[in-house]
């Protein structure tokens, strides 16, 4: 009985570990050639002025996103509300990020790392070396590296889905990419009652 | 030597010119005293621009609106550029008027709006600051005199490092604010088309 009890938690054990997130309508992953993706905040000469409009754990705030590269893969992000109070300014690299101001309000550890989750997402260029086979009808190319999935139309990255485990953690919509340059995007999380909607701002982005 | 000095002097000039002095005891005291007659104002109407500096991007982020103060407890703060957004502060509460969208404002914005809009309606009716919340001291400068205020207590050093009052030399007006956060960065607020003690309708300061 104890042999039996020991090899079901071992076995449920290895269900869960081995357990990953299946991308919808997706029937394998194949190999394809080194891909470039996101590379739409990579250009350190741009800096991109966005309205803002959060709404995160039913509390609205509205604001300026101001998003620059730094480096191809250093960015430095931004949120200021209405009123010109800086309610966060991170830069985010791949494996880390410095905090340069925060409101005491969100100065909490979990909010700290869901914001620089969220737009590292959003602004870090990735290289994939894997994609998604469907079957049966056309569907759009879906490139994978490591826990997110880049959906490709016409030749740009139409969203990106972050997962952990088993779940879609969050998701990155451009919406209208003109030129290289998204001029919407909306942000929806999964996990977390939080919605973010941005809308570029030409006029006062450096473009 | 003499044509290398005259040259040094007249390129410091306009420095000097804009350079800040602290004011004597008795400048203070006739500061103070010609900002009393500024206790007649009743209301005042004015625009303003609003500038958001940061020390990541090189062009400021730039807002535009109007504002509102009726004495003793009305202000309204309202945006007209680049997007429309309305505050006001009436009878203790703030509400804001997103685009036809009503709310209380929140924690975040409501800190800082409470301050500001408290400190333009001292500043508009030449009050005396609380010397236990801000550390005070008075500069002059050719065009005008400042009156500068550090933050005293911890909770409000956390989001504010140091406001500024500048006041015009014609009309001892208030004719710019700025305030620092302890990061460095800063809002600049400059008031335009002041208009003081004109008649303001009941519907500025409804939705």
């Amino acid at each position: 009985m104890i042999r039996f009890l020991i090899f079901s938690l071992y076995s449920s054990f290895l269900l869960v570990s081995c357990a990953v997130y299946r991308y919808p309508e997706a029937v394998g992953m194949r190999e394809s050639e080194m891909k470039e993706l996101n590379t739409y905040y990579i250009d350190t000469t741009k800096a991109f002025v966005y309205r803002a409009k959060v709404n995160a754990f039913k509390q609205d705030v509205n604001g300026t996103l101001l998003v620059k590269a730094l480096a191809a893969d250093e960015h430095r992000i931004a949120l200021v509300s209405d009123f010109g109070q800086t309610l966060f300014d991170l830069t985010i690299s791949p494996d880390k990020d410095v905090v340069h101001f925060i409101m005491p309000d969100l100065d909490k550890k979990f909010i700290r790392k869901e914001i620089a989750g969220i737009f590292r997402t959003m602004t870090q260029r990735t290289f994939a070396s894997s994609a998604l086979m469907f079957s049966g009808k056309q569907h759009y190319p879906v490139y994978v590296s490591n826990d997110s999935y880049y959906l490709l139309k016409q030749r740009e990255v139409d969203r990106i889905t972050k997962t952990k485990g088993t779940k879609e953690r969050f998701t990155v919509i451009y919406n209208d990419v003109n030129s290289g340059i998204p001029l919407g995007v909306t942000v929806e999380h999964q996990q977390l009652p939080i919605t973010i909607h941005l809308f570029l701002d030409r006029n006062q982005s450096t473009l | 030597m003499i044509r290398k000095l005259i040259y040094f002097f007249c390129c410091m000039l306009p420095y000097l010119a804009l350079a800040q002095v602290q004011m004597s005891p008795a400048e203070v005291s006739a500061f103070k005293k010609s900002l009393q007659k500024a206790k007649e104002i009743k209301t005042l109407e004015t625009d303003f621009v609003q500038y958001k500096h940061m020390s990541f991007i090189k062009k400021p982020v730039e807002s535009t609106g109007k504002l509102y103060v009726q004495h003793p407890d009305r202000l309204s703060w309202s945006y007209t550029s680049p997007f429309a957004y309305k505050m006001v502060f009436k009878a203790g509460k703030v509400l804001i008027n997103d685009q036809g969208k009503r709310q209380s404002i929140d924690v975040s914005n409501s800190k800082q709006f409470e301050k500001i809009s408290h400190l333009v309606s001292s500043a508009i009716r030449g009050e005396e600051y609380n010397e236990k919340e801000f550390a005070v001291s008075y500069l002059k400068e050719a065009g005008g005199s400042t009156i500068k205020l550090v933050p005293k207590t911890t909770d409000t050093k956390r989001y504010i490092k140091e406001i500024s009052l500048l006041f015009s030399g014609s009309d001892n007006l208030v004719r710019e604010i700025i305030l620092r956060e302890p990061s460095g960065d800063y809002t600049r607020f400059v008031l335009k088309n002041r208009k003081i003690n004109t008649k303001l309708h009941d519907s500025v300061f409804n939705f």
